[in-house]
């Protein structure tokens, strides 16, 4: 049936959003906003847009309030700094920070059902590494709706677009982008449903594919999130750039690998091996369970290295436990009852009277497609390419650096979604009103191959393969011969992925070819994870080298990485903005090369 | 016991309803699979892709019960295949043989996937954001809304649109918007923010709208989120939402 695989039909619009969750539907609803008559389509890949990674997002939105009078942007601008390792960009982290509250209007005004104090006004929560005066106390930062802020976000994006007329294509994928004298003019896009190639030409796009963290076997990411955007870049010869910073949280619960928040540590849960030793007081021994986040999930992975973790015999996983049962009622019933009634939906455990079981889980990707402050995509020479624009967790701007803080990762969607729709907007003026044509060359290969391999495998096992060597090889810990042997391993999986005969040659809504689709991306997002990390002989931020446990002055750099063709990697860097620091303006020593100490 | 590591394994036989788009062709296809006592049921169907049946097609997104795409109905029980534990639904069905089916929400695509583009097109009816916006009360802030206004409406806000109430509502599915969908509505109805109400409750009040619903509360027995949407409903039905809290 392959053959009946061709360019159905050419669509035309003047903004096209690959990818409509928080940041893709912020710039589209900014766009139609100020600009009606815009044509905007978004495609997504989930059933909806509301199915987006975005709904998940629980704590909140990091923002100064102006009238807030302990609390400043130039704190808010260091801390993101300090949590950075000092890799974030200075005038990307400026230019969010001052942009953070007038952008928490922009969703409270539309709708959005923020959590209130007894004035009416937005209720403000701490958040870890968010402080007051260069970290002397913790700030009250984070806006927030109850648990569940990035559903609000999502709904309040969504419903703008909705209002102002946005077309959506669901349940399709970008398989290509199209270029026109190094001009992006749109993508070829994939619709499962129909099993239709449909070419959708645009003035202007803009990713928003969200992160990559499917990557790994225990993650807190959605099931689509397979880093399909940074695989379309990497196909069209632009760089990725850090794209082994990558962030895990120690205490993911087996099983959906959803977060048991700081929260369950900081009410007194103790960490415990299969000896039912408190394990933390030889790793931490004043800060315990309270050290930071990447020592606790070193602690937990050299337990479970050394022998002493427990097998889940259901998920195949080892694990500690956290032992809450020692806590009063009143606490599991007032101060943690989500995660509480989480182990409960998940695992049917009562964490009052169990031990409950619990591994590092991935959690975000610092690294991604890289921009500059506006959102354009960038090339190796930093030039920006006409006409594409990057934005979400699948860009790296960089605001995050080599760790993100907690509640930055929303605000960079809304901030970033909107200042890349003020560029779109100029961009519109500058540009030709006229469509030119580009057809498109691999797709119609990758599918057409996808679709004649005759091998006896398994997308499934294969990609299971995948996540346990990610796990194992290139998560918390990574050595130079344990990303030497994942690069191989990645070859071999490849070899087996692309002789893989599809169980079924129908076009029309085969789950299978769409995940040899993602599988291929996945291998893609590995090996570049993999090289970047064996490259960077240090440990930064959420990069942790075992052979290399400092941080160097010799790596302050940004990676890049190209990979037309699966293995043959070119890398190359990009310098740290240091602007704030380089400016020498008041507290500019605050932003030089500091320790991320707490 | 205070550590649960014991394995358990059940054998599970699902009778999955299918469909084939290519063919048009529908049937019942059973698979037996054996699974440990807390594997949730979108893990059995990716035991069945990887093990079994590469083809059958589901749905997933989050898979914890956050974002309402894995809704299906299992020994006619609709509910969400993330949170759906082997044990629970082997205590609770008291069987280890299962009916899934798709929701009938809208047209099958293939096997559990619906197409969900055309549930939500009742949803987009009632107009689901701030049509008129009112304007701040103090230029630059936030418009002021008390935790108490706010509690009359909040626990509607939790609805994450899985349609598990649609399917399980025993009021025609062609006449009625859907409970979710009035929901929505009655948000902004109660939403201070919100300036256009007349519109908002011509809908509600509409041949689609509240009437339609039997007050079987089948949608808040079925809520994932345990919202109680009868209640919002029947508060809509006498005149509860309009008025001054």
């Amino acid at each position: 049936m392959s053959k009946s695989l061709k360019i159905a039909s050419t669509l035309q619009c003047d903004l096209l959003i690959i990818g409509a969750g928080g940041a893709g539907l912020r710039c589209a609803a900014e766009v139609l906003e100020k600009r009606p008559e815009t044509s905007v389509i978004a495609i997504t890949k989930g059933s909806h847009p509301q199915k987006s990674h975005t709904s998940t997002a629980q704590g909140g939105l990091a923002a100064v309030d102006p009238k807030d009078p302990a609390d400043k942007t130039i704190y808010h601008m260091f801390d993101t700094w300090k949590g950075s390792d000092c890799t974030a960009d200075q005038g990307v982290v400026r230019k969010i920070t001052e942009a953070a509250w007038e952008q928490i209007l922009w969703l409270e005004t539309r709708g959005m059902h923020f959590s209130r104090d007894h004035n009416g006004k937005l209720s403000k929560r701490t958040f870890g590494g968010h402080t007051l005066n260069f970290g002397e106390s913790s700030a009250y930062r984070a806006v927030f709706e109850a648990d569940r802020t990035g559903k609000g976000i999502m709904d309040t994006c969504w419903g703008e677009s909705l209002k102002r007329n946005i077309s959506f294509i669901n349940q399709s994928i970008a398989t290509e982008l199209l270029f026109k004298d190094n001009q992006c003019i749109g993508c070829l896009v994939f619709k499962q449903k129909t099993g239709e190639l449909v070419r959708v030409l645009s003035r202007a796009t803009v990713l928003a594919t969200g992160g990559s963290g499917q990557v790994f076997k225990v993650t807190t990411n959605c099931r689509q999130n397979t880093g399909d955007g940074l695989t379309l870049i990497l196909q069209a010869g632009l760089p990725i750039m850090d794209p082994e910073a990558v962030q895990f949280h120690p205490t993911g619960i087996v099983g959906p690998g959803i977060l048991a928040s700081e929260t369950l540590r900081s009410v007194g849960g103790i960490l415990r091996n299969k000896e039912l030793e408190p394990f933390m007081e030889r790793y931490a021994p004043k800060m315990k369970e309270l050290a930071p986040r990447d020592l606790v999930a070193r602690a937990i992975v050299s337990e479970i290295r050394e022998g002493r973790g427990v097998l889940n015999p259901d998920h195949r996983l080892e694990h500690v436990w956290i032992d809450l049962r020692h806590l009063p009622d009143v606490v599991h019933e007032k101060q943690i009852p989500e995660v509480t009634g989480f182990f409960k939906k998940y695992l049917n455990i009562d964490p009052k009277h169990e031990l409950c079981p619990v591994h590092p889980s991935n959690h975000y990707h610092m690294g991604g497609i890289p921009t500059n402050a506006s959102g354009e995509i960038l090339d190796r020479s930093q030039k920006v390419i006409a006409g594409l624009f990057a934005v979400g967790e699948c860009a790296a701007a960089s605001f995050h650096g080599f760790n993100r803080l907690g509640t930055n990762s929303i605000l960079e969607l809304i901030t970033m979604g909107k200042f890349a729709a003020d560029r779109v907007l100029d961009y519109f003026n500058s540009v030709s009103d006229n469509l030119p044509e580009a057809k498109g060359h691999l797709t119609l290969s990758r599918f057409s191959q996808y679709l004649e391999a005759g091998g006896d495998d398994n997308i499934g096992k294969i990609r299971d393969a995948l996540r346990t060597l990610m796990t194992d090889k290139v998560s918390i810990f990574r050595t130079e011969a344990g990303l030497l042997q994942t690069m191989e391993t990645l070859k071999e999986l490849k070899d087996r992925a692309d002789k893989t005969a599809l169980s079924s040659k129908s076009l029309r809504m085969n789950q299978e070819l769409f995940q040899h689709w993602e599988l291929d991306n996945l291998l893609s997002v590995s090996m570049i994870i993999a090289r970047a990390a064996l490259d960077r002989r240090e440990s930064r931020g959420a990069h942790y080298r075992e052979d290399f446990p400092a941080r160097k002055d010799e790596f302050n750099y940004h990676t890049l990485v190209s990979m037309t063709q699966f293995g043959e990697v070119e890398m190359a860097k990009r310098e740290v903005d240091m602007s704030i620091f380089n400016e020498k303006g008041e507290y500019y020593e605050k932003f030089g090369m500091i320790e991320r100490k707490y | 016991m205070s550590q649960k590591t014991g394995q358990q394994v059940y054998n599970l036989t699902l009778k999955i309803h299918r469909y084939d788009p290519d063919t048009h062709r529908s049937w019942i296809q059973e698979y037996r699979l054996e699974a440990g006592r807390i594997l949730r049921f979108v893990d059995l169907f990716r035991k069945i892709n990887e093990e079994q049946d590469a083809t059958l097609a589901w749905n997933s997104s989050c898979e914890h019960g956050q974002c309402g795409t894995c809704s299906v109905k299992v020994n006619g029980k609709s509910l969400l295949a993330c949170e759906l534990l082997v044990e629970n639904a082997v205590q609770y069905f008291n069987t280890t043989t299962f009916n899934i089916e798709p929701l009938n929400i809208a047209p099958v695509v293939r096997d559990l996937l619906v197409d969900l583009e055309k549930a939500y097109e009742r949803l987009d009816k009632v107009r689901p954001y701030i049509i008129r916006p009112a304007p701040a009360l103090s230029p630059g802030e936030e418009y002021p809304i008390s935790p108490h206004e706010l509690e009359g409406y909040v626990n509607a806000t939790r609805c994450i649109n899985c349609f598990c109430c649609a399917s399980a509502c025993i009021s025609s599915h062609r006449t009625f918007l859907g409970p979710h969908a009035m929901l929505a509505a009655i948000i902004r109805v109660m939403d201070p923010r919100e300036q256009e109400k007349q519109e908002r409750l011509k809908i509600l009040y509409s041949d689609q709208g509240v009437y339609r619903c039997h007050s079987s509360r089948a949608c808040s027995f079925v809520c994932p989120k345990q919202i109680d949407v009868a209640h919002f409903i029947a508060l809509a039905k006498e005149g509860g939402i309009t008025r001054k809290r």
